[in-house]
């Protein structure tokens, strides 16, 4: 057991450390900073002592290890907008970020997972049908067409939603309608094949055959097999806590963590962008590697040995 | 024969119009070890789970079944939860895939427990030891904690039939329940199921393509084809004197473990498609003996020995040349 | 002069017991000798875990034995992989329990029936579609089937196909595995029947695996019972069946319910099957075995020559010679 936890978790390690190397490269690689930041009017001299007051002048190998050791010690820089430490500016943001993403995770696992279950056991009805209709078309229509929609709809025709910005408990709708509605799509698809998977299979058959109430062979004995498939995909929308909301914090200028991704990204503000990634990849990673052990849990297969065969 | 526990009259079942079932009559008496013999196809599983309710909803069934003086077919779900499991019992084929392998298996067996006497707690802990310990299941304090991949098969299918056993049945229909297991284990499962079928009075219907497993263990023996039951005889009886020409060439077909060694006689051709049944008995295509009034109607039931009928109207003829 | 022959075989896995256990070799096949006569079926019984379908495999090349030697037509056996190895497919080859699993649902029968030949270089186009053609009558498949894709196609004509393509590049031997299995009983008779006559017809010898010991008995010439990777009784099968010298075979035989009276009481087992993973010590059947002594657990009893010339491993069947002595 330890060592299953080992490997993941140096796995998990290694993910991140490759995000952000990955992250450092492109980032170093695609754009003078100083020239962002300063304007390509600025003087020369301006733009050299930018540089060296920020080490860009020094070899990309040596700024990766003056990055990299920095990071182990807990320094993650910052920003060459303000000066202020990357940490700080991507922390003050985090609470807005999950005003929308986690209101919206309850709204995937809170419609998807139902209608899914649904969906499965009026197999081929006109519910089914009607239901799978709009899951499909949660999932393809983007979430920034979606949001512009709702914006153009609620906001601008019917005046009844802020179209924007983070003003009270209205202007929080819209943006969570916007993110949760595909991810509840995907949810209600992928949660009615694992049901209607798990209720194919014999021991339904048998539990019908001992004369289980068919509620209590759905809830009893169908969830629980149908929630090992279901739980990988929960755990990438948890994963994605930080990261989904990227395109939506821009259509509805929500000043999250998403939004200053942006921002930092055009203005090639490394240290923000690098603190951001690893936010990002540490909170995927962490919820993969919950996911994993809570594989261990729910399907007592994946725990131990198997016996002898008796059987042909 | 005495009152009857089953009575199944007329029973049809299609799919999406196909017919599987044609027309089923048979009786089943309290403690009787009735054996249900046929090749795939031939709608010897799905005469028992349309019985206890258990097809899908595409499924269409008319007809009678009756227990005692109540009838199944389309009594509403309280009903058939009650008697699944509680009255009649059944077991499947491959019991790895027929337990759920999330749930230990001494809990699947406190199910029943509760489902059908109520029983809880410590109360049915101790009668799930005592199930284990009636079906041979070794170490069974420490058994009732495990998954069924932590077992054998052998031991898979003891569980289901504690499982089934737990309702105090006065039917178990054991669906091909030694198929696909070795062979030394199909002999300890037989036994067991012969040895539970005495100490518990309860009568058995035993559904199985191996007629070696049927011979053994049921008195009487009825024999499937294309939906219909073509013959039925007392065990010897059948396999001694068979009279339709299906049984007869069933077991030309099979390979003897005594005996001089003989070129199988295969019978030609393949079982009927439901979408294309032949109009008057369904063998008549295959049989040797056929004539023109073959296909004219379906052959009823006609009586060639004492407990012993064959659906085939030639049954008197072909009786008298010698085998 | 046989046709195939494997000496003292057997092969060794590595397997991990649990998920973070110490690596712990089993032994699936364990010193197992036998040979195939040209155009003779040699049939080889057993249950779960007794390795008859590892020893098909290692008898076709497909995989090496740990210890031993595999001679085919008087050479070793080559290394998989390797050039000669390839080369021999065309004298060797395999038909198994699940014919739908066996051929590619793409490609329509005769295509997959034509194929060895294209592989293997044998005539042209012409010559081809007439190969494929008589091979398809000699299984006994309509011409009109020819045509079809595998999933449209019974259980009976599907494991016909396969034969068909297996017998393609006229093989020397044919490695058939559970080939019966999954059919039913008057399929599996037209199936049976057909072995023997193509058997008869081209001299292709058999290594026929199954579990079944009716159809076994049906179609060997000789047979070998295995239990936990070794041999444990060899010989006619008629001497065999009738009255099996080792316990294990005399359970087996036993336990096969027969319509009619019984010809050998029958002996039921208990316990499980034992995991080749933890091996008894001694004979690996003593556990179960309702006649054993100490020394079964102490020692393994080598394959001997019983009185009527069989060959079974146990310390309780006396060995000919020594009956000879007395």
């Amino acid at each position: 057991m330890l060592r299953f936890v080992a490997t993941r978790l140096g796995r998990a390690l290694l993910t991140i450390t490759l995000v952000v190397t990955f992250a450092f490269i492109v980032l170093r690689l695609s754009g003078d900073p100083a020239l962002i930041i300063m304007s390509p009017d600025a003087p020369p001299e301006a733009l050299a002592a930018f540089r060296e007051a920020w080490g860009l002048d020094e070899p990309i190998w040596l700024q990766y290890l003056k990055y990299f050791t920095a990071i182990l010690q807990g320094e993650l820089g910052q920003s060459f907008r303000d000066g202020r430490p990357a940490i700080e500016l991507v922390a003050e943001r985090i609470p807005a970020t999950l005003m929308l993403t986690l209101p919206a995770l309850a709204l995937k696992v809170g419609l998807g997972i139902p209608a899914g279950m649904y969906a499965a056991l009026h197999r081929n009805s006109m519910t089914d049908r009607v239901v799978m209709t709009f899951a499909v078309a949660g999932f393809t229509v983007p979430s920034f067409v979606l949001g512009l929609l709702l914006v153009l709809v609620f906001a601008v025709q019917l005046g009844w939603l802020p179209s924007g910005g983070q003003d009270g408990w209205r202007s929080v709708i819209l943006p969570v309608i916007a993110m949760g509605l595909g991810g509840a799509g995907v949810l209600a698809r992928f949660t009615r094949s694992a049901m209607l998977e798990v209720l194919g299979q014999p021991y339904i058959r048998t539990a019908s055959a001992k004369g289980v109430p068919w509620g209590l062979v759905v809830r009893g004995h169908a969830l629980p097999n149908a929630a090992i498939p279901t739980v990988t995909v929960v755990g990438f929308m948890v994963g994605s806590l930080m990261a989904g909301a990227v395109v939506v914090e821009s259509v509805f200028s929500w000043p999250g963590v998403g939004r200053l991704m942006v921002v930092a990204v055009a203005n090639r503000d490394l240290a923000v962008v690098q603190c951001i990634l690893l936010l990002v990849s540490a909170t995927m990673v962490t919820s993969n590697l919950i996911v994993d052990l809570l594989y261990g849990v729910l399907d007592p297969r994946l725990r131990g040995t198997a016996p002898a065969g008796g059987g042909h | 024969m005495p009152t009857p526990l089953i009575t199944i009259r007329d029973l049809r079942v299609s799919f999406h119009g196909l017919p599987a079932l044609r027309g089923i009559d048979l009786d089943v008496a309290p403690g009787e070890a009735v054996g249900l013999v046929g090749e795939s196809g031939c709608g010897k599983s799905v005469t028992w789970l349309a019985a206890l309710g258990l097809l899908p909803r595409t499924a269409t069934v008319t007809g009678s079944v009756r227990l005692g003086d109540r009838e199944l077919l389309g009594a509403p779900p309280s009903t058939l939860d009650r008697v699944r499991g509680g009255r009649i019992a059944m077991i499947f084929q491959d019991p790895a895939t027929a337990l759920n392998p999330v749930k230990r298996v001494g809990v699947q067996v406190a199910e029943a427990l509760r489902l059908h006497r109520d029983l809880h707690g410590g109360a049915a802990d101790a009668e799930v030891l005592r199930l284990f310990d009636q079906v041979g299941i070794p170490d069974a304090r420490r058994r009732v904690h495990i998954y069924p991949h932590e077992m054998s098969g052998g031991q898979n299918q003891r569980v289901m039939i504690a499982m089934a056993l737990a309702g105090q049945p006065e039917l178990l229909v054991a669906d091909e329940p030694t198929t696909a297991l070795d062979a030394t284990i199909q002999a300890q499962i037989l036994d067991l199921l012969r040895r539970l079928q005495q100490e518990t009075g309860m009568a058995l219907v035993l559904i199985s393509h191996d007629l070696g497993v049927v011979a053994e263990m049921c008195r009487r023996v009825c024999v499937m084809y294309a939906g219909r039951i073509i013959e039925q005889a007392p065990s010897d009886a059948l396999f001694a004197h068979p009279r339709h020409p299906y049984t007869t060439g069933l077991l030309a077909a099979l390979p003897d473990m005594v005996g001089p060694k003989r070129r199988l006689e295969a019978i030609p051709g393949g079982v009927p498609e439901p979408w294309n049944m032949p109009p008057g008995c369904a063998f008549a295509p295959r049989c040797a003996h056929a004539t023109a009034a073959c296909d004219a109607a379906i052959p009823g039931f006609v009586p060639t020995g004492p407990e012993h009928v064959a659906a085939c109207i030639h049954v008197e003829s072909l009786a008298m040349v010698p085998a | 002069m046989s046709l195939l022959s494997l000496d003292g075989v057997s092969r060794v896995y590595a397997t991990r017991r649990g998920l973070f256990g110490r690596p712990v070799p089993v032994r699936a096949v364990d010193h197992v000798s036998f040979s195939v006569a040209p155009g003779r079926t040699l049939g080889i019984v057993g249950e779960s875990g007794c390795g008859k379908s590892t020893t098909g495999r290692v008898a076709l090349g497909i995989e090496r034995p740990s210890e031993g030697h595999v001679m085919f037509e008087g050479a070793p056996m080559p290394a998989p992989g390797t050039p000669g190895w390839r080369h021999m497919r065309a004298r060797l080859q395999l038909v198994h329990q699940d014919p739908l699993g066996a051929m590619d649902r793409r490609l329509t029968v005769a295509a997959q029936v034509e194929e060895p030949l294209e592989i293997h270089g044998i005539g042209d186009k012409t010559e081809r579609r007439d190969r494929v053609a008589a091979l398809l009558r000699d299984v006994g498949l309509r011409a009109d089937l020819a045509q079809r894709h595998p999933h449209e196609l019974s259980g009976g004509q599907r494991q016909r196909a396969v034969l068909a393509r297996a017998l393609a590049t006229d093989p020397a031997l044919l490695v058939a595995d559970e080939p019966v299995s999954a059919l039913d009983v008057s399929i599996q008779a037209q199936v049976i029947n057909m072995l023997t006559d193509l058997q008869e017809a081209r001299g292709i010898a058999m290594l026929f695996i199954s579990h079944d010991l009716k159809v076994v008995r049906q179609i060997s010439h000789e047979v070998a019972v295995m239990y936990l990777g070794r041999v444990v009784e060899q010989g006619d099968p008629e001497a065999i069946f009738a009255d099996p010298l080792h316990p294990y075979s005399r359970a087996l035989v036993s336990a096969i319910p027969v319509p009619g009276p019984r010809r050998i009481e029958r002996v039921v087992l208990t316990g499980d099957p034992p995991n080749p993973a933890d091996r008894p010590s001694g004979c690996a059947f003593h556990p179960r075995c309702p006649v054993a002594v100490a020394a079964c657990a102490q020692v393994v009893p080598e394959l001997r020559h019983a009185a009527d010339g069989r060959l079974v491993a146990c310390h309780l069947v006396p060995e000919a010679s020594l009956l000879k002595a007395a």
